[in-house]
């Protein structure tokens, strides 16, 4: 079995040992280790947006019948790195009527709190670096503060275009934001557990010995929680066909119009860190998590479906137009929320019956 | 870490809620130093709970209340903001005074 | 030994900030500043064992109220604002009431709560939570539900742009 969970924890205890037999004080080595596991989670979410990213460029230039970067490597596997060494090289303009400090610190609310995130992902057996009691309210509560890192875009540029993609993007992202944890409600209700990794763990059982026990089998609470999920999350990435903040037809580029260089590229790495996010909490909550049949490895399979996921995300940008924003605030109410509403009352009825 | 620190941390931001809500021109600001008095009145729920009474959740129990009524009176208040500025065009406290006599 | 430090430098930012709220002649940065404030009040509540309280606050009051009071300085500003002043004349008798008050609560705080010195255990609190809302605490718990509805009600209500309003 090819686990890296075990494999890595038996490395970490040994060198811990290790060190500790050779003079280092326990609480040293232990400070140590956590920084180690810390900084290679950030490593991974540095990684993962210039992945997504490229794949964004080949499956749009795919879908479009074109051959997408061909250029730097081998089939232009390293164009993100070029564009990323481009960005870190450009000119950092801020604007004469910019409120400065807000603009300064914009990219970096909104992308932080993407590397927190990552924190109670379940990536396999043994791969959780945190595993918190209320790991999804966690996730919802500290990705929401990338709103506010995307209104201060929106303020601190000094630009009206910039200004109204800040306000297109709080009402939209307050809007969604709602049906997003209401669609949740029905697993914590189901499983009884808070922790994204108990319910992972939770859906690896087996009915009739075969079939798996994930949630969107559960024919209908799980199909339609997916559903709305998956919607709720687009629109939380700013994607189209939900992208009216940054709309490029009417507001330019909406929030990030006057950020140039390292700080635009801290919005573009959030963005994409966001739709990870969202793809490995739709795997972990709906699709069984690390479930591989017994065959393949947990992280390996959580990975898989989580590129999936992705996959899904770059194939709902590149098919679907844009909607208007009157269209979008009343497709989030009066539809996803009574839906979502629903859904939460039909998995109470099930429990019921079940018991 | 005494109960004491928590109590003292509360009260002083409860005081600068009082100065904010004294002394702020625009009702934006009023409402903000409101919630910064609703924080400080958690803290010290939450403190009290955890320093007196460990064991049961009564004190955090007010808490969920107290942040869902802050959420309903922001929503209304700040809708109230709205109406008031879309009627005469600005938010300060001293401009409201078409009801004088 | 940690944990006050800890303690005594997320109340340093707390206050920092709540003074940046209330003093901050931008209105923007005041709202800016008060996020930060809560988010340092869930801090603290974590700090004192309180998990889901510290993330509901952040989900409710940053995610939700704050980003709603953004919006609203973002609808309600005028190119005037930046350059008048944002205190009411009365402000110096404000200070001195707030300073009073300040120093009589933190006086008799520690007159009757200064000795209690108990170790706040770390446990999980969501599910107690949860039980304690739906069975001793189940009528307030409807009771805020039907607030909530007419918040919701009375917010639409006031919001909303009447046509005949706009006319002459």
């Amino acid at each position: 079995m090819l686990e890296l969970g075990p494999f890595l924890s038996s490395m970490i205890q040994g060198g811990r040992s290790w060190a500790v037999s050779h003079g280092v004080p326990p609480i040293g080595a232990q400070i140590a280790i956590m920084s180690m596991e810390v900084g290679i989670t950030i490593l991974l979410v540095s990684l993962v947006p210039m992945v997504l990213v490229y794949a964004e460029r080949k499956v749009s230039a795919f879908m479009q019948a074109r051959l997408g970067p061909m250029e730097v490597g081998p089939f232009g596997i390293l164009q993100t790195l070029a564009d990323g060494i481009k960005l870190m090289f450009k000119e950092d303009v801020i604007p004469e009527g910019a409120d400065r400090w807000v603009h300064i610190f914009a990219p970096i609310i909104a992308c932080g709190p993407a590397f927190v995130c990552f924190a109670p992902l379940p990536f396999g057996k043994g791969l959780t670096l945190v595993d918190l009691d209320t790991s999804i309210l966690f996730i919802f509560a500290v990705s929401g503060l990338s709103t506010i890192g995307i209104m201060m875009g929106g303020w601190g540029s000094g630009n009206k275009f910039s200004m109204l993609g800040g306000i297109r993007a709080a009402a939209q992202l307050v809007s969604y934001e709602i049906p997003r944890v209401l669609s949740v409600v029905p697993l914590l209700m189901f499983y009884g557990t808070q922790s994204l990794k108990g319910i992972a763990l939770a859906q690896q059982a087996r009915i009739w010995g075969f079939f798996p026990k994930w949630f969107i089998f559960y024919f209908p609470i799980g199909p339609i929680a997916f559903i709305i999920f998956l919607i709720c999350s687009v629109a939380e990435t700013n994607r189209t066909p939900f992208d009216i903040a940054e709309a490029e037809s009417e507001l330019v580029a909406g929030f990030h119009t006057e950020f140039s260089g390292l700080k635009f590229a801290l919005f573009f790495l959030a963005e994409y860190a966001y739709v990870f996010l969202a793809s490995a909490m739709a795997a972990a909550l709906f699709l069984g998590g690390g479930d591989g049949f017994g065959i393949i490895p947990t992280w390996i399979s959580f990975l898989m479906k989580t590129f999936a996921m992705s996959f899904t995300f770059l194939w709902f940008r590149w098919t679907f137009p844009r909607m208007r924003v009157d269209q979008l605030m009343s497709f989030c109410w009066k539809f996803l929320l009574p839906l979502a509403l629903i859904n939460i009352l039909l998995t109470g009825a099930w429990i019921l019956f079940r018991s | 870490m005494r109960l004491y620190h928590f109590l003292a941390l509360s009260g002083i931001l409860f005081s600068i809620g009082i100065y904010g809500v004294l002394s702020r021109r625009n009702i934006l600001g009023i409402l903000m130093s409101i919630e910064l008095m609703f924080n400080a009145a958690n803290i010290n729920l939450v403190a009290f709970n955890q320093f007196l009474y460990p064991g049961n959740v009564w004190g955090q129990g007010f808490v969920v209340f107290v942040i869902t009524l802050a959420a309903a009176e922001a929503v209304v208040g700040l809708s109230l903001v709205l109406a008031i500025y879309r009627n005469i065009k600005s938010v300060y406290t001293e401009n409201m005074n078409i009801l004088h006599g | 030994m940690i944990e006050s430090l800890v303690f005594y430098f997320l109340a340093f930012l707390v206050i920092g900030f709540a003074v940046v709220v209330v003093t901050s002649r931008n209105i923007f940065h005041s709202a800016l500043a008060l996020t930060a404030a809560l988010s340092v009040v869930a801090g603290i509540f974590a700090l004192l064992g309180a998990d889901f309280l510290a993330a509901s606050q952040v989900l409710v009051y940053v995610g939700g109220i704050m980003i709603i009071m953004l919006f609203v300085v973002m609808l309600s500003q005028q190119p005037t604002d930046a350059i008048r002043s944002q205190s009411n004349p009365q402000w110096p008798f404000a200070l001195l009431f707030a300073i009073a008050i300040a120093a009589e609560l933190v006086q008799k705080y520690r007159t009757f709560f200064g000795a209690v010195e108990a170790r706040p255990g770390i446990l999980p609190t969501s599910a107690p939570i949860g039980r304690l809302l739906l069975t001793e605490m189940v009528i307030p718990f409807e009771a805020v539900s039907l607030v909530l509805l007419a918040a919701l009600v009375g917010a639409v209500v006031f919001a909303q742009d009447r046509q005949e309003s706009r006319l002459p």
